[in-house]
């Protein structure tokens, strides 16, 4: 009787780990591009430079990820193998082929269309529709029908939903379809992708792992239901209400209630966090309980911008981007990478050898560094926003630059773990 | 659940006890997740039956095949079974006050 146990279902760590890698690297380049792009997004100013950063960060950085986790948290959450490793290694080329070709065009070239940024949209929605194909076939195979999957396979449908609407813009700008602004279209695409998307998985996947991490108990899963149909039924209702009304004041309602939904699942978790077990919390915790933080400057941001200040519109971005889904990566890499890496190299070795934690396999203190530079990036580069100053985005950049270097250096440190085990009687 | 054990059994689970949780990093019998041990010298059987912290733990049947491992190492020429059960659901309630001690709750 072997029912809920996970690792015979466990993916090669083939597939997991490049994710890992190429999303650490993503976010480097990312970092660096920040500090030559500081005067634009001081400005505000939407331009190439600002969605060429803000496109590797989403699917260099962010979707890489969480492409990888999920691979190795499917069997997790669902108790099933995943459906096709090939699929995978395909959307894993796809998405970096497609990502490098995006960033390249938007870099040069922000207004109109290029033969980069066409064939880089193909290959984002074959990576993503396989990725679809993949995550959604495992969870028909899964028996466990639970809220987390659900929001899950919920959020599949809307990355789905962000990538068709994504191409129908590029399709506008040369066609001229419908009469709506490219903003007003690229506010949907946003909605679609940053809440439909990553929130939906972020909270289907964190409200699993972090009360497991946490060792809570006795949860009320309400919460987690009521956070489905608020933020699900509100994101859907705002965005067919911004498409007829605009920015009317009435769009105000709907995103409240997504807003309230957010907050039943950060109840959910709170709860979590006030009855774990162990009361000191580790690096990859402190950086998850960090990233609910900036959850809320997110929400305060999100309502400000709403209100015509523009200014706040990037904040929101960043806060959520940078902030909210940075820290929550870079602390669960701490609670995922080591154990799929260690379970590849020590699990038939467990009670025949000495081996090591999987804890034990990076650098803490490097770990800790880069929990407070990152805390010193974040709050740098919302206040040069807010300030709109060059110089405290560059400094804040330098901070993110030293982020990544850290966390580059963790990630390597655990991928290329070299195997240790001693014998038992020593 | 772990009352009256015979002597072999009490031994067995002080070899259990050197399996540790890699996540909690402490072992899992002071973890309370060990529900029962059977030892039958007639038949050459060893039986655990024992429990995870939580459905889906990533490091599951790691854990299980420790625990196989170490009373095979000890009892070589015995079978051993270790059967997972969600029933009774673990709580933090089972841990044992070792493991409260060593957790600071």
């Amino acid at each position: 009787m072997k029912a809920g146990l996970s690792t015979k279902n466990a993916p090669s760590h083939l597939v997991v780990l490049p994710h890992y890698a190429m999303g650490a690297i993503a976010f480097l380049i990312a970092s660096v591009l920040l500090f030559f792009t500081a005067k634009e997004i001081s400005l505000g100013y939407g331009g190439g430079k600002i969605v060429s950063i803000t496109h590797i960060l989403v699917l260099g950085w962010v979707t890489m990820i969480i492409y990888g986790a999920l691979y190795q948290l499917i069997p997790v959450v669902m108790e099933v193998k995943l459906f096709s490793e090939i699929l995978a290694y395909i959307s894993f080329v796809t998405l970096n082929v497609g990502t490098v070709l995006m960033a390249i065009h938007f870099w040069n070239n922000y207004i109109g269309n290029s033969l980069l940024i066409e064939i880089g949209g193909t290959l984002i929605f074959v990576s993503v529709f396989l990725f679809a194909i993949n995550a959604g076939m495992s969870a028909i195979k899964s028996k466990q029908r639970t809220i987390e999957n659900r929001f899950i396979v919920t959020s599949i449908l809307w990355l789905l939903g962000t990538v068709l609407f994504g191409i129908f813009i590029i399709v506008n700008v040369s066609k001229g379809l419908i009469d709506i602004s490219r903003t007003d279209l690229l506010k949907i695409h946003v909605g679609f992708g940053i809440i439909g998307w990553f929130m939906m998985l972020v909270i289907g996947v964190a409200s699993k792992l972090l009360p497991m991490f946490f060792i809570a108990h006795k949860l009320q899963r309400k919460y987690l239901n009521l956070s489905y149909f608020f933020t699900n039924g509100g994101l859907l209702v705002a965005i067919i209400m911004f498409y007829f009304l605009k920015e009317s004041y009435l769009v105000l309602i709907p995103i409240a209630i997504v807003i309230i939904g957010l907050l039943f699942f950060v109840k959910y978790n709170y709860d979590a966090y006030k009855a774990r077990l162990r009361k000191k919390l580790d690096v990859g915790m402190k950086l998850s309980v960090l990233s609910f933080l900036l959850l809320f400057t997110t929400i305060v941001f999100a309502i400000l911008s709403f209100f015509k200040l523009e200014v706040f519109y990037t904040a929101y971005g960043v806060s959520l981007i940078l902030g909210f889904f940075t820290s929550l990566i870079l602390g669960q890499m701490y609670k995922t990478l080591p154990f799929i890496v260690w379970l590849h190299k020590y699990q038939d070795k467990v009670g025949k050898f000495k081996i090591p934690m999987p804890a034990s396999m990076y650098s803490e203190k490097v770990a800790e560094l880069h929990y407070y530079s990152f805390i010193v990036a974040i709050i740098l580069i919302l206040i040069g926003l807010i300030l709109s100053s060059i110089i405290i985005i560059k400094i804040s950049a330098v901070a993110f630059i030293i982020t990544a270097i850290l966390y580059c250096y963790n990630t390597f440190l655990i991928i290329f773990h070299k195997e240790k085990i001693e014998d038992l009687k020593k | 659940m772990l009352e009256n054990l015979t002597q072999t059994e009490q031994a067995i689970l002080n070899v259990i006890k050197t399996v540790i949780d890699p996540e909690v990093e402490i072992n899992i019998v002071d973890l309370g997740l060990i529900y029962k041990i059977s030892h039958n010298e007639a038949d050459k059987k060893i039986e655990v039956v024992m429990t995870l912290s939580a459905r889906g733990c990533p490091v599951g049947d790691v854990i299980i095949q420790h625990v196989e491992t170490v009373i095979l190492d000890r009892w070589t020429d015995y079978s051993v079974d270790v059967e997972l059960t969600w029933e009774p659901e673990w709580t933090p309630d089972m841990i044992t006050d070792q493991g409260k001690n060593f957790l600071n709750m």
